[in-house]
């Protein structure tokens, strides 16, 4: 039997609000959350632009999370802050997460520059003296592993019933949503929690991408440096930001009587097989995962009211993006809304996904799109109705929601508006 | 288990060799592939051991020889290790299946960075007060940053590069960073087998611990603890191990041998306060084994003096008995997030071998425990 799969709980932590009523709220406004770099000197860096959560604090969390105190990773933090925010907002009883499985979404190891001095300057006679320092003291580990938040969030909620780490980078938020809603499908599970968190605002990151030269320099105008499908966008824009939903079966939900914000319909991923450096050019990986959600949600691309885009702001993956929607949606392609978050957000890598897996679950919950800004003079390989202006009012029934990742791997979303 | 999944291929890079049936004698003889590093001195650390290939060249699993650069040795490891087990199986993506029927499920360690990468840059971006200074890190520092250090660190970039290789474009995920997540890959394909999301599911792992950096973050993570306490302990290793699986039916209608067939399997989370031994309790109670008798156990003992303890702990308390038991781990080293495919694979093995009902104990690192038990086809 297969059973119907509602998001009852939203929790953000990120660049435009840590509520969902402030996200949503700059979100529908059009409000660019990319700003100077703050966490640190960018000075001499080529990209001095991000999408920063600021005036957080993760002490504020401690009195929530003490066993969180020696964590360093900022991630962890904005993490924590967004899956206590979405458990808050489903308004589950505290105690009865026994038999809830955790899906955790994140990509880049945080790796600290700052505590390998010591070995970078020990003499070698002094090498051997370095790593026994090293190795004494918690607060300098190099490395913090991946799954240390799913680790927190499951020793402190008591989520025992299978954490899942899922490092597949952008296309890693939208996956762990799409493998715990086949969790709740098929019965596995009642309840499950699933969220993503990443920051790539460090120096060893952001250094590293700008190398890559997919990032947009524009320094001096940081609200206008993302410009998804505009003819003049010059690269992404790299942000941080954590982000939870709630999910559990329709049932289980309305014997509650939760509130409900949307219905997941389906989930289908792909691997473009082509190159880590660029996406397949004519879209035919997204396409394939675009195809195989519709499928999995049992619909038609005719049933495809709007497409919330992976959207990045990338010269090449725009068209490519826009290709696959059309070779997915056919005639249907030119007639739907399509919006880019991430023209406000900037690039959350693996949260990007939950962040418009959210955003989608409010379009459909508020009857409200919100543009893509920054979209004033259209690519005209990018030739699809995208938002652009301002928020639009919306009576679709389904959003489809693409995040396509650095690799190749993609993965794509339904959700369904529910009337209660 | 509602569907009848075998597994068809097995891929294995090891310390103890690339050839299953080679790797798996050469455990039962009692070889070792536990030795000093030889890339840097040990010495320092608690442990001084681990487990290297010494003679792993990629050119030859990858056609495009210009990628290999963009790789790092967990990715190269992962893409020899896929393409054994493609092969070993007769599936040739876009022949034996469409390259979207094929699913890949992964998973890898912490990121592969070899320190000398990073010292480099480290020394470049260093003040006159000795810290780290984020101004000279992107006057100087970058300089002597790879502009492709960014693929050596994602996470996900063994998978692409598996799915590059071979032109795999199906269902996929990749999990890190313990043996529990290697579990999670398996049992992904399995899920993606049993509700037909996929005709065949290529899953497993690839992790490489035998660099300076792997030793200190470990050292760091208390995972030598055993060595300080007992002076014996677990023996880091590299390799990568992906299996391929298929639907029973699929497999037979195309005359695919099987080694054996995925009876059952469980997962499950070794909650904080309580002792690991009752999580592999837990895990193997749900197999419902003591009425089974089994024909032979890949142990997950690492040598881990408690971590050995633990499961033995378990095994008795639920009278589990085997007459062949194996420890792959003490000799081919812990391969931690590749670890899981080798205990599996070793079992299909052993299965195919006459070896009755095998249970893998994928036993690890981290709050994630598993075992899986395979039977003739």
């Amino acid at each position: 039997m297969k059973h119907r799969v509602v998001i009852t709980g939203l929790g953000l932590c990120t660049q435009l609000g840590r509520s969902v009523d402030e996200f949503w709220r700059n979100l529908l406004a059009g409000h660019s959350g990319i700003s100077r770099i703050s966490l640190f000197d960018t000075s001499s860096l080529p990209v001095r632009i991000g999408g920063e959560v600021k005036n957080f604090r993760p002490d504020e969390l401690l009195g929530e999370f003490p066993e969180a105190k020696s964590e360093k990773d900022r991630k962890i933090w904005l993490g924590l802050d967004a899956a206590a925010s979405a458990l808050a907002d489903s308004q589950l009883p505290g105690d009865g997460f026994q038999h809830t499985p955790l899906f955790v979404g994140v990509s880049l190891e945080t790796f600290f520059l700052e505590d390998a001095t010591p070995i970078a300057h020990a003499p070698d006679a002094a090498w051997n003296f370095a790593r026994q320092v090293l190795k004494q003291e918690p607060r300098r580990r190099l490395q913090t592993p991946l799954d240390r938040l799913t680790q927190i969030l499951g020793d402190h909620y008591g989520l025992n019933r299978g954490r899942y780490t899922n490092c597949s980078a952008c296309a890693a938020g939208a996956q762990v949503i799409g493998e715990a809603f086949r969790r709740i499908r098929d019965g596995t599970a009642a309840v499950t929690l699933a969220g993503a968190t990443d920051s790539t605002l460090n120096p060893l990151a952001l250094g590293g991408f700008s190398l890559l030269q997919i990032l947009s320099t524009e320094n001096d105008q940081p609200e206008k440096a993302c410009r998804p499908f505009d003819a003049t966008r010059q690269g992404t824009v790299l942000a941080e930001g954590a982000a939870f939903v709630v999910m559990e079966t329709l049932e289980h939900a309305q014997q509650r009587r939760a509130r409900i914000y949307a219905e997941v319909l389906g989930y289908g991923s792909s691997l473009d097989a082509y190159r880590v450096t660029d996406p397949e050019p004519n879209g035919r990986g997204a396409a394939l995962s675009m195809a195989k959600a519709i499928a999995d949600a049992g619909l038609t691309p005719d049933n495809i009211d709007c497409v919330n885009a992976h959207g990045t702001g990338t010269p090449k993956n725009d068209v490519a993006e826009t290709l696959a929607i059309k070779q997915t949606l056919g005639a249907r392609a030119k007639v739907i809304p399509v919006t880019a978050n991430k023209s406000m957000t900037g690039h959350m890598i693996a949260t990007s996904g939950v962040m418009e897996a959210i955003a989608s679950a409010m379009t459909l919950h508020t009857r409200k799109i919100p543009p893509t800004i920054n979209l004033s003079c259209p690519d005209s390989r990018c030739d699809l109705d995208y938002v652009a202006g301002g928020s639009r009012d919306f009576e679709g029934r389904t959003v489809l929601s693409n995040s396509f990742g650095f690799g190749g791997q993609n993965a794509t979303l339904i959700f369904g508006r529910f009337d209660s | 288990m509602r569907t009848r999944v075998v597994i068809t291929g097995i891929g294995m890079v090891t310390p103890l060799g690339k050839n299953p049936l080679e790797i798996l004698r050469g455990i039962e003889t009692g070889r070792s592939a536990v030795a000093p590093p030889t890339h840097f001195d040990a010495t320092p650390f608690s442990c001084q051991v681990c487990a290297e290939i010494r003679d792993f060249q990629p050119q030859p699993y990858v056609a495009e020889g210009k990628m290999i650069r963009l790789m790092n040795r967990d990715a190269q490891l992962a893409v020899a290790a896929a393409h054994l087990a493609l092969a070993d199986a007769g599936v040739k993506p876009g022949g034996t299946y469409a390259p979207e029927e094929i699913a890949l499920f992964g998973a890898t360690g912490l990121a592969g960075l070899p320190l000398a990468e990073v010292i480099p840059l480290v020394k470049a971006s260093t003040g006159p007060d000795g810290q780290f200074d984020p101004g000279r890190f992107g006057q100087a520092g970058l300089r002597a940053v790879s502009p492709i250090l960014s693929f050596k660190i994602l996470s996900n970039m063994p998978l692409c590069f598996v799915s590059i290789c071979e032109n795999i474009q199906g269902p996929n995920s990749i999990y890190t960073p313990w043996e529990g997540q290697g579990s999670q890959a398996v049992e992904a394909a399995i899920r993606a087998l049993e509700c037909g999301d996929a005709c065949c599911a290529l899953a497993g792992g690839c992790d490489v611990k035998t660099h300076e950096l792997a030793f200190l973050s470990l050292e760091q993570h208390g995972l030598f603890a055993s060595w300080q306490q007992n002076h014996a302990g677990m023996a880091p290793g590299e390799g990568a191990v992906f299996l391929v699986l298929e639907t029973a039916d699929r497999a037979a209608a195309r005359g695919a041998r099987a080694y054996a067939r995925v009876s059952g399997f469980s997962l499950c989370t070794h909650q904080q306060g309580s002792k690991r031994a009752d999580t592999c309790v837990k895990v193997l109670e749900s197999l419902n084994l003591p009425h089974k008798p089994l024909g032979a156990l890949v142990a997950a003992d690492n040598g881990d003096v408690s971590a050995g303890e633990d499961e033995q702990q378990a095994l008795s308390a639920l009278q589990i008995t085997a007459p062949t038991v194996v420890h792959p781990k003490k000799q081919a080293g812990d391969l931690f997030a590749a670890a899981a495919g080798l205990q599996i694979g070793l079992a299909a093995l052993l299965v195919e071998r006459g070896g009755g009902r095998v249970l893998a104990n994928c036993f690890g690192h981290g709050s994630e425990q598993a075992a899986f038990v395979l039977e003739k086809p």
